[in-house]
């Protein structure tokens, strides 16, 4: 990857005429208008909606058509009001309208949007540069990681509190569904968003993103989607667990609708996400740059795209029809009324399931990624990761049933998911093998993100055994809706996401910001987690086993010692999150600066300078060679392998006659 | 980025002296003889023995309240030490090579320096592949046909199909009809008059069918020892069963968030005697025929 | 890629925005369009597997709108909306056709035409909406149905939107016989709402009655 082409300069390009200073509307929208924007029309939406509810109840309709209760649907069109003001107000339809009208951005427009020579305010626009959106996603990631992990300290009071009820029941059941939906829209966008937006297409050697409003349209989406669902605590809350079952949920207060206009705008910023990701991987990678060159990280994002692409719909689909079940009282999941609750399980876990691997795949290809850079050796057998993640991909879309083994919704079918997830697990083992055969006899360098990466495989055979357990309907039978399996999924979502994305950000870290992240302060952050996690989730292990049904606050005195065991863990987990964040935000500010390429890789990335400068490469690059040509056979190793070398000649001959 | 230049690739369709080529046993022992595979193989070995060790402490751990108290319950457990112990080896020997890495058994740079020389170029080996391939899909493909074997079995325990081995099929069994509402569980006997009662009591080695619904929200009935789950669906009757066999009282959870009082959603069953069962149902004024 | 070298771009046309030739982000836009249009049936289906599964159980008796109070839709403004669709569909893959051999005033013409007929279609949906013999709460048909309803509407929406786009981008001489390429992504969307509108037709016609005749009534055993 050596040899580039000059790109031609952008004056022989005829452009529209520029109206008005480059940029035009842009110009005077940031996050504050947004703010400003969101909330005035939130409150106007109320207001209009109020008066006309009244209005219609006033007028003494008796039809069924008349909207019986005026508070759902006041809160409801106040949420769309806040999202619709919100984007209008970061300026994010000015495009659309622009379009529309036939007005596209002249070459300057696209420069001024993409922040070109813009300080630090254009962290706070709507900007289109893939570098900014991906340090905003970080900002986000943090934050909600913040947030969530704040929720799962009360949790984990409540519960090691055995004496007593430290929170109301209904204040508990909310911080339990908050906690999940927050991690979980967290652990969604960790890799996809950060690495996905900064580095994949960098590594890919483009300039920008397929899509770059859709990439900034994205972010906002997502920034807009936040606040509904955290004020949902000041809302009576969401008590539901993240589920959110109907038709309990459909009893539940005013929270609820904000978890569901949340999960609807989520759905776009994902969708939106997606489509740009699957693009930019598809048609822009580098001259040169077949697809048995393309890094597995690339693929990784580009199988979690599919599935999140694919899938999530259907999660957006069930909160649509449930916040109409609330406001309009139709009766997709009112039994009294024609409706189903296994039409909702169905619609929740078709996303439901794909969603845990949206989670997991990337952040396994950003340490397959790595791995190779610290052991200095090729990935052991590229294309059958390659096989291994498409292979979950493709399983991934017919797995969901064994969400609900025990739901009594057409006991049959639990015979064929029960073949159809016990086969996930070949594709998944693929992996592994590629994970085990980079490190053979290589000379780890213990770095942090290689570091991350033996914590993250031990996390991830706990998660895998105790995966099988519950993929077998008669065990699951006893263990689902206990705790064994809450402590199985953070094993995965958590142990192997977790752990596994912080693995991925203290790689590219150097690489987005510019410098190293501190090593002694990362490590002792990160093992501290590590350690606290262990705890706490053995121990809950335990409590499963001894049949402690999961989303409670009060139990029978049998489970209070693992409980007790697994609060201690949690906050030894608190304390490591915070010190690596200490560690973040230090480095961020006055860490090591980062040469161009900070570990030695042989992706694109590492061709261009460090920080990376606004057209990402100066010439576009062409490859030459593929990602992970690490290793050289050295005369040492030959001589000390002329047995191995004999062996895999003579197996290679007696495996064809 | 060097590149262009291949790396010599081991003469495989060209062997040098074919007469003097070594059995392919004799290459797998001398394999085995290298120091790192056999040290490799111990750790397999330790961690496998731990985890069958496990396997033991976690089915303790489900009957710290009393179980197993049914047949289907001792199938779980059954297949909880079939799973571990299928699943061992490999664990183990993933566990084993990680743990080796880290150790710095192959060697290892130090976090301060910088790897000064690449590791050796193994870029695949159709062997290793084509052997993990191999024992991966085995062991799934035999989790698979375990789970579907004892799906079967404890459906038959569940649905009304007694195996002949178990109960003979003269015993007539108890219906019990479940309603979950919340946040109390309440069941009803319509063999014997239609009797209520928030307390589950059956008679021991007795076959019991549930069949369950909920007036509100999706609660689930989860009885413990006994190993049996099944939702209770508003607007739907499910249906499982089994045969207590321990005298006793066990436990019924709400396994599924059904609302604030979700945690208290709790009550016992009482396996008892036939003859204990049947004054009990006289004292409800129920009308027991057996 | 895009690694195109300057020798060769005097006889293509370039984007604007990125100086790419025109062909390279027509080939990405239509990709991400595929991609939209495969989320976007997931979304279709997610509806309609919801209006079969509901029509297959029948819980509580009450998939059926109430006689009395209650009835179901007509089967014909389904059909005569779809038929609307289709047509502004066809007439702009016409007008694109003819774009692509240099006439620019019929694609002005197709692309006001099928916006005009969108429209129709839309307004002709709502007042579908607004005069159903059900309201939202008379069961799971009229959840259903009305939700195909609405999503036809607010596709329909769009629609409009991006034909009288495509006219105004004509007008505006975005849309050329060089660079068609927007109003072939519209064209393949509408195509795309055909075939969604057009399965919500099949199964609003054909489902009706529950196959489900004895459901058991909520919360009791009597089955």
């Amino acid at each position: 990857m050596s040899t580039a082409v000059a790109i031609h300069e952008e004056a022989h390009v005829p452009q529209p005429t520029q109206v008005g200073k480059p940029g035009g509307f842009l110009r005077r929208t940031n996050f504050l208008t947004a703010l400003i924007s969101g909330v005035v029309t939130a409150g106007v939406f109320w207001i209009v909606t109020d008066k006309i509810t009244t209005a219609v109840a006033g007028a003494g309709a008796t039809n069924s058509m008349a909207l019986p209760s005026g508070l759902n649907i006041n809160i409801t069109m106040m949420y769309i009001g806040w999202v619709i003001g919100f984007m209008a107000g970061i300026g994010a339809f000015a495009g659309p309208i622009r379009w529309f009208l036939g007005h596209d951005l002249t070459h300057a427009d696209a420069e001024y949007m993409a922040g070109k020579d813009m300080g630090r305010e254009k962290f706070w626009k709507f900007t289109t540069d893939h570098k900014v959106v991906g340090i905003q996603y970080l900002v986000v990631t943090l934050i909600l990681f913040g947030f969530g992990g704040l929720l799962a300290m009360l949790i984990r009071t409540e519960l090691g509190a055995t004496w007593t009820e430290v929170f109301n029941p209904n204040f508990y059941n909310s911080i339990i569904g908050t906690h999940g939906i927050v991690m979980v829209i967290a652990m969604i966008i960790v890799i996809s968003g950060p690495i996905g937006n900064f580095i994949v297409p960098i590594m890919c050697g483009a300039r920008d993103m397929a899509f770059p409003r859709l990439n900034a349209l994205s972010i906002w989406l997502l920034i807009a989607a936040v606040p509904p669902l955290v004020s949902n605590l000041l809302m009576g809350g969401i008590r539901d667990g993240w589920t959110v079952y109907q038709p309990l949920a459909d009893q539940a207060p005013i929270g609820m609708i904000g978890y569901q206009i949340c999960i609807i705008t989520f759905a776009f910023s994902t969708g939106i996400a997606s489509v740009n990701l699957i693009t930019t991987i598809v048609r822009m990678r580098a001259a040169g740059m077949t697809w048995s060159r393309t890094p597995i990280l690339v693929y990784g994002i580009l199988g979690s795209s599919i599935m999140g692409l694919v899938w999530f719909p259907m999660y957006q689909y069930s909160q649509i029809l449930a916040l109409s079940d609330r406001t309009l009282l139709t009766s997709f999941f009112v039994p009294a009324s024609g409706g189903s609750v296994w039409l909702y399980e169905n619609l929740f876990w078709l996303l439901g399931h794909p969603e845990v691997y949206v989670i997991v795949i990337p952040a396994t290809a950003g340490m397959l990624e790595y791995l190779p850079v610290f052991v200095r050796k090729p990935l052991f057998s590229y294309r059958l990761a390659v096989a291994g993640i498409f292979g979950v991909v493709g399983l991934s879309a017919v797995v969901w049933v064994h969400h609900m083994y025990m739901t009594g919704w057409a006991p049959q079918s639990n015979y064929p998911f029960m073949l159809s997830t016990e086969m996930i697990s070949i594709p998944f083992s693929f992996l592994v093998l590629v994970v085990l055969g980079t490190m053979w006899r290589g000379k780890p360098w213990k770095r942090l993100p290689m570091m991350a990466v033996y914590a993250v495989v031990w996390n991830k055979v706990i998660g895998g055994i105790t995966g099988v357990f519950l993929s077998d309907t008669p065990v699951d039978q006893y263990m689902h809706g206990s705790m064994f399996v809450v402590a199985h999924f953070h094993y995965m979502l958590m142990g192997a996401g977790l752990f596994g994305a912080m693995g991925v950000t203290a790689y590219f870290f150097p690489k987005m910001i510019g410098r190293y992240l501190d090593e002694f302060w990362g490590s002792v952050g990160f093992w501290t987690a590590f350690a606290g996690f262990q705890v706490t989730f053995m121990s809950m292990f335990v409590a499963g086993l001894q049949g402690m049904p999961r989303r409670v606050l009060q139990f029978d005195s049998l489970f209070n010692v693992s409980n007790w065991i697994s609060t201690i863990g949690a906050y030894i987990i608190g304390i490591g999150m915070l010190i690596f964040l200490y560690a973040i935000i230090e480095s961020w500010r006055n860490g090591i600066l980062a040469p161009d390429n900070p570990w030695g890789g042989k992706t694109l990335e590492n061709f261009t300078t460090t920080p990376v400068p606004h057209e990402n490469f100066p010439v576009l690059p062409v490859v030459t060679s593929g990602p992970y040509d690490f290793g050289t056979p050295d005369p040492y190793e030959l001589a000390d392998d002329a047995i191995m070398q004999q062996t895999e000649g003579a197996e290679k001959v007696s495996a064809q006659s | 980025m060097s590149t262009t230049e291949e790396r010599p690739m081991p003469a495989a369709d060209e062997p040098e002296s074919p007469t003097n080529r070594p059995g392919s046993m004799h290459l797998v022992k001398e394999w085995l003889q290298r120091p790192y595979v056999r040290r490799i193989l111990w750790i397999t070995l330790a961690i496998t023995a731990v985890i069958i060790a496990l396997s033991f402490v976690m089915v303790a751990f489900m009957n710290q309240s009393g179980g197993p108290a049914s047949s289907i319950m001792d199938e779980i457990e059954k297949t909880m030490f079939v799973l571990t112990i299928a699943c061992a080896p490999l664990m183990a020997a993933t566990l084993a090579v990680l743990t080796y890495s880290w150790w710095g058994g192959w060697g290892s740079v130090a976090a301060a320096d910088e790897p000064t020389s690449d590791g050796p170029g193994i870029k695949t080996n159709g062997v290793a592949v084509v052997t993990w391939i191999t024992v991966c899909s085995l062991l799934a493909g035999f989790l698979v046909v375990w789970g579907l074997v004892e799906l079967a079995t404890i459906t038959s325990s569940s649905y009304g199909s007694v195996p002949a081995n178990q109960q003979p099929n003269s015993v007539k069994p108890v219906d019990v009809n479940v309603t979950a509402q919340q946040w109390l569980w309440s069941f009803e006997y319509p063999d014997s008059g239609n009797i209520q009662s928030s307390v589950l009591v059956l008679p021991v080695n007795v076959p019991a069918y549930f069949n369950v619904t909920s007036l509100d929200v999706v609660h689930s009935f989860w009885v413990v020892e006994e190993g049996v789950k099944i939702d209770a669906n508003p607007g739907a009757i499910t249906n499982t069963g089994f045969t207590p066999t321990k005298l006793g009282t066990f436990n019924v959870r709400c396994a599924e968030l059904c609302g604030l009082h979700h945690a208290y959603m709790e009550t016992q069953v009482k396996v008892v005697t036939q003859e204990q069962f049947n004054s009990w149902i006289r004292e409800q004024g129920g009308n027991k025929t057996s | 890629m895009s690694d195109t070298t300057t020798n060769s771009s005097v006889a293509r046309t370039l984007s604007a925005t990125t100086g790419e030739p025109v062909e390279v982000t027509g080939a990405r836009d239509k990709l991400g369009v595929w991609m939209i249009i495969v989320s976007c049936t997931t979304g279709t289906i997610a509806l309609l597997v919801s209006y079969a599964y509901l029509w297959s159980l029948n819980v509580n008796g009450a998939w059926a709108p109430t006689p009395g109070h209650a009835n179901w839709a007509p089967v014909w403004p389904f059909w005569v909306i779809f038929t609307v669709m289709f047509i502004a569909t066809l007439i702009m893959w016409n007008g694109y056709r003819g774009l692509r051999n240099g006439k620019v005033g019929g694609m002005k013409s197709a692309a006001l035409l099928s916006s005009l007929l969108l429209l129709a279609a839309f307004v002709g949906q709502i007042v579908q909406i607004a005069t159903f013999p059900f309201g939202p709460a008379d069961g799971g048909y009229a959840s259903a149905a009305l939700w195909l309803a609405i999503a036809n509407a607010i596709w329909l929406f769009m629609a409009v939107f991006l034909a009288t786009a495509i006219f105004n981008r004509t007008r505006a001489g975005r849309v050329t016989p060089e660079n068609p390429s927007h109003a072939r992504l519209v064209a393949m969307f509408l195509t795309y709402l055909c075939v969604a509108a057009f399965l919500g037709c099949v199964f609003t016609t054909v489902m009706q009655d529950s196959p489900n005749t004895n459901s058991p009534p909520f919360g009791t055993f009597s089955q």
